[in-house]
């Protein structure tokens, strides 16, 4: 009678998994949806590529492309959390970058993500009190213009790499989440870059760095991330994804993802 | 009969007001400082309706006041209260919209009330042609009389030679005729008696002739000798009255002296008695001079008869039907008289004047005692009731009651419809009186009924004196109103000093609306220093009143009518400020400045501040509106000061209605224009729509909670205290407690771009 029981108890509980794994197929399509199709970020961006590996079927990190008017708006999240937590503040983070960037001005970078961060508090409750939820999204964004040969940064923890001419150079990110910050909340620092030819922009989450593997069973580290992307230079955009994603298995090993992993790179 | 206009000369610490329009709309109010002149401007016009002043209100230069007042005419023509007057007259007189009134005042401070303005010019011009027919006369007159003197002087002349002679021919005649004709003018030999007779015979002759020719002159002017005899008699009489008037004027004047500048002591030299006799015989030789200076003129008239030919007593006959014309004719004053019947009462409210008392004898008020105290506030509760004695002879008592009781409810309820101020948390206040008679321990008074009144909230019943000052002159008020305005027989011009200073400020807003109540009927000239005794619709309402040198409360008073606003002082325009919701004070309104009216007084303090932060620096100020549909009338204001001025315009949907408006009115972008639109690019709403979210959290609301929307949105939704965080964070900026440094740099690029936009203006 045990043995039923727990046959039947097993059975059960497949079938809720069934169910659950599903549910969550389901949310990874819809958050798929959200996300730019190829094609999309094809005609937005001449050469570029995405390395996106969720942890989980869904993903806490998000990446982001859209045009305003003649500006070009790229971003990478990165949401506190993972799986599906995560992924509800991905959702939560596209909405509110589809919201803002209807708005009829000349997109700012840094007025992005500061209205953004207005849209989280409010959307999460968070007014500075004592032991709130500090749920916060990281983001990179970048507003491209390309009729002025421009492109726009600002980075809430998250950077933006930028590679020209064999040299990489790493634009620093405000220090506060999209979210309410530790002390205070301060407008994001717009940071105005002029493009040349063949500069290559690399966004990403900090899941490749932070993942475990190696002779040594050590993060990946940032170091080491920015000599691979220098190393790419050569290659193009396809070829790049394919290195980044054989270098990252190879790091990996056996060991378990600890994180989604996003890099989103373009190459002007 | 409307008052349309006034002027005031000489009068307190007023030289000369010029003619001041009051409001069309029937209310009209006086603003300045302490020690202005408002006052006396009041007293001005009530005086002018009494006529009875005394040496105080004189100048230190004891020139006397006059009081003028412009009426329009409502009703029947002036023309028709005169139909015997000189056609030209009446045509003048039925064309007229607005009749003019003086009074002036003598040295005795009785008054002369007379027609002013276009028919004081009438008989201004009909003297001057009458003065100068008299000129002409005159001059032909003193031909004459040089002619009469000199044929008189030479009548006598002969006459006194003609005697002479004679008694020469006489002397010829006698005994020793020849030795004394040697003697007498020692002829020499020769000559003979003979030759000597006929000699003065022949002088004789000559002599009488000429006399006879001076007498037939002087026979024939004999009727001009007369007149201009009589007339010189009376010129005599004039000038002797005119010295008598000197010596009295200057006793007058003495004792106005010594009124005036001894505050009201006494001349000891004079008893009361003696006195009146100055003032009897002042008015006497007043009056006396008048009819001489007629006769004198009539005289004259009579003298131009008789240089015609007329003869004399036919020339009297002539002057006597030519001044018996002009007599008949309506006289200045006579006319003033008429039409001064017709003027409304001018009424000087008096604070607590109108109280209601406690108790008060039926007989008192049926009697008319109004010696009895709150007899006049008795009186017109009264007549706001309907009631007079009738009513209180109800045999039954108990219907009686009824009918008070049903009073006492529709008073009540008419009370505080005016008077929307809960005195109590739920019960607003009650007006009672009751009908009762005295008890047998009043003896006299026995059985005689008194009216008794009382004043409840919240059950409490107190006597009107237990009542607390505000609620004492609100109800002394609108007794005195409310009964002024049932009074049908005559219109009124109600003079009300400072109305409601024991007030709160919602009750002072009740009695701006008790004004609004009764203009149909009385027209309110009010002073205030309150700015919510001014309605901000309607400053047109508005004279500004202040000394010509506002430092020195000795100097004259000036009065300044709404288009004139602009010269007027700033503490006289405090008021004003205060209704715009100006908080700035001292530099607001001024000539020499870049004005940009603004929509509210949020926007002035956060655009005041945003200017300062951008560091521009220049002689551009913001003059806040009460709100955007007030801007238009702001600027009605403005163009009226003659003052040079933008309005600066945020996206709002109201202020694209104002901006209609305002385009109307000829606004645009041009200088050329009385005034230029700005307007700020789209996406602005508001003026906090200018700093970014988070600069406006930060350092405005003080707030870490997010915002999503337009900060405008954000404080309106949240029904936040706009002027109040906003004048807070120009404290702070003021205080240097926020910088420019501080700000994001999505607020730093908004401010450049309004800074950029007001640098053009």
């Amino acid at each position: 009678m045990a043995g039923e029981r727990g046959i039947t108890r097993n059975a059960s509980y497949n079938d809720g998994m069934n169910d659950h794994l599903s549910g969550l197929r389901y949310a990874q399509m819809i958050q798929q949806a959200l996300m730019p199709p190829a094609e999309q970020l094809s005609s937005l961006l001449k050469n570029h590529f995405v390395f996106f590996r969720p942890r989980d079927i869904v993903s806490g990190d998000f990446y982001y492309a859209a045009t305003s008017g003649e500006y070009i708006i790229i971003a990478a999240g990165d949401c506190t959390g993972h799986g599906v937590p995560g992924a509800l503040l991905s959702i939560l983070g596209i909405s509110f970058l589809n919201e803002i960037i209807q708005i009829k001005a000349v997109p700012r970078a840094n007025r992005i993500l500061n209205r953004m961060r207005e849209k989280m508090m409010v959307a999460l409750n968070q007014k500075g009190v004592v032991a709130e939820k500090k749920d916060s999204i990281d983001i990179a964004i970048c507003v491209i213009e390309p009729m002025h040969g421009i492109i726009q940064y600002a980075g809430a923890n998250r950077p933006l790499i930028m590679i020209r001419n064999g040299r990489i150079k790493e634009f620093k990110p405000d220090k506060m989440p999209i979210g309410i910050a530790p002390l205070e909340e301060r407008s994001f620092i717009n940071h105005r870059i002029e493009l040349e030819e063949e500069d290559s922009f690399y966004l990403f989450s900090d899941g490749f760095i932070d993942q475990f593997g190696g002779e040594r069973n050590k993060k990946f580290k940032s170091g080491k991330f920015r000599e691979m992307l220098l190393s790419l230079q050569e290659r193009p955009m396809n070829m790049q994804l394919k290195i980044i994603e054989k270098t990252f298995y190879d790091w990996k090993g056996s060991n378990p993802q600890v994180d989604d992993i996003l890099i989103l790179g373009f190459e002007i | 009969m409307r008052l349309t206009a006034f002027r005031i000369e000489n009068f307190r610490s007023i030289v000369d007001t010029d003619w001041r329009p009051v409001s069309p709309d029937n209310i009209t109010c006086l603003i300045g400082q302490n020690e202005s002149g408002k006052t006396s401007v009041l007293e001005g016009l009530s005086l002018f309706f009494t006529g009875e002043i005394s040496e105080d209100v004189l100048r230190s230069d004891l020139s006397l006041p006059v009081v003028s007042c412009r009426f329009q005419l409502q009703g029947n023509s002036p023309a028709s209260m005169f139909p015997s007057a000189d056609r030209e007259l009446v045509t003048l007189l039925g064309s007229l919209q607005e009749i003019t009134l003086v009074r002036k005042w003598r040295a005795d401070l009785e008054s002369d009330l007379y027609a002013g303005g276009e028919v004081e010019e009438y008989y201004s011009r009909l003297a001057a042609d009458r003065e100068k027919e008299t000129l002409s006369t005159l001059d032909r007159l003193r031909e004459s009389e040089t002619d009469i003197v000199d044929a008189r002087e030479r009548a006598g002349q002969l006459e006194k030679e003609i005697a002479l002679l004679r008694n020469q021919s006489e002397s010829l005649t006698s005994e020793n005729r020849p030795a004394r004709i040697f003697r007498w003018k020692g002829w020499g030999a020769g000559t003979t008696v003979s030759d000597e007779s006929v000699a003065i015979g022949e002088k004789l002759d000559k002599r009488n002739a000429e006399l006879a020719e001076k007498k037939s002159f002087l026979e024939g002017v004999s009727g001009i000798a007369r007149g201009l005899d009589e007339l010189n008699a009376i010129s005599s009489r004039i000038a002797e009255a005119e010295d008598t008037l000197r010596e009295i004027s200057a006793l007058l004047e003495e004792r106005h002296q010594t009124m005036t500048l001894l505050s009201g002591q006494t001349m000891d030299e004079l008893s009361a008695g003696s006195w009146e006799k100055v003032l009897r015989d002042y008015r006497d030789v007043l009056s006396l001079l008048s009819s001489l200076r007629e006769s004198w003129s009539e005289q004259v008239a009579v003298c131009g008869f008789l240089t015609d030919g007329l003869q004399y007593e036919s020339a009297r006959i002539g002057a006597g039907k030519l001044f018996g014309k002009r007599r008949a004719e309506p006289a200045l004053d006579e006319m003033g008289e008429e039409f001064f019947k017709e003027v409304p009462e001018f009424h000087m409210f008096e604070d607590f004047g109108s109280l209601l008392p406690n108790r008060i004898d039926l007989e008192d008020i049926v009697t008319g005692n109004d010696r009895v105290e709150g007899y006049k506030a008795a009186r017109n509760f009264l007549t706001i009731a309907g009631l007079d004695y009738n009513f209180f002879q109800q045999p039954s008592s108990r219907i009686l009651k009824q009918k008070i009781e049903n009073l006492n409810d529709r008073l009540t309820h008419n009370f505080q419809e005016f008077w929307q101020q809960y005195v109590g948390r739920h019960n607003k206040i009650r007006i009672n009186f009751e009908l009762d008679h005295y008890s047998t321990n009043h003896g006299d008074k026995a059985g005689k009924p008194y009216l008794e009144f009382w004043v409840k909230d919240e059950g409490e019943r107190l006597y009107p004196k237990q009542r607390s000052r505000g609620v004492r002159w609100f109800l002394s008020f609108y007794l005195e109103l409310m009964a002024a305005a049932g009074r049908e027989n005559r219109q009124m011009v109600l003079l009300v000093d400072e109305p409601g200073v024991s007030l709160h400020a919602r009750a002072q807003e009740d009695v701006l609306k008790v004004f609004e109540d009764i203009r149909g009927n009385i027209q309110v000239i009010y002073t205030t220093h309150s700015p919510h005794l001014v309605d901000i619709n309607k400053l047109h309402r508005v004279l500004a009143v202040q000394r010509d040198d506002t430092d020195n409360h000795r100097s004259a008073t000036t009065i300044l009518d709404a288009i004139s606003l602009v010269n007027a002082s700033p503490d006289t325009l405090s008021p004003l400020q205060s209704i715009m919701g100006n908080p700035i004070g001292n530099s607001e309104f001024a000539v020499d400045k870049v004005n940009i009216i603004v929509n509210d007084i949020g926007t002035y303090y956060l655009l005041t501040a945003a200017v300062r932060l951008a560091g521009f620096r220049s002689n551009l100020h913001f003059i806040p509106s009460v709100n955007s549909s007030s801007v238009p009338l702001m600027c009605n204001i403005l163009l009226g000061w003659g003052m040079k001025f933008a309005v600066l315009l945020f996206e709002a949907d109201r202020e694209e209605k104002v901006e209609e408006q305002l385009r109307m009115m000829a606004l645009g972008e041009s200088d050329d224009g009385p005034g230029i639109i700005i307007n700020v690019p789209q996406g602005f709403r508001n003026g906090e729509d200018l700093f970014s979210t988070l600069d406006f959290k930060n350092h405005i609301l003080h707030t870490r909670e997010g915002i999503t929307t337009l900060n405008s949105e954000y404080v309106r939704d949240n029904e936040m205290p706009r002027n109040f965080l906003f004048s807070k964070f120009l404290a702070d900026v003021d205080a240097g407690r926020i910088k420019s440094s501080q700000l994001d740099e999505e607020t730093t690029e908004n401010l450049d771009m309004l800074i950029s936009i007001l640098e053009k203006y």
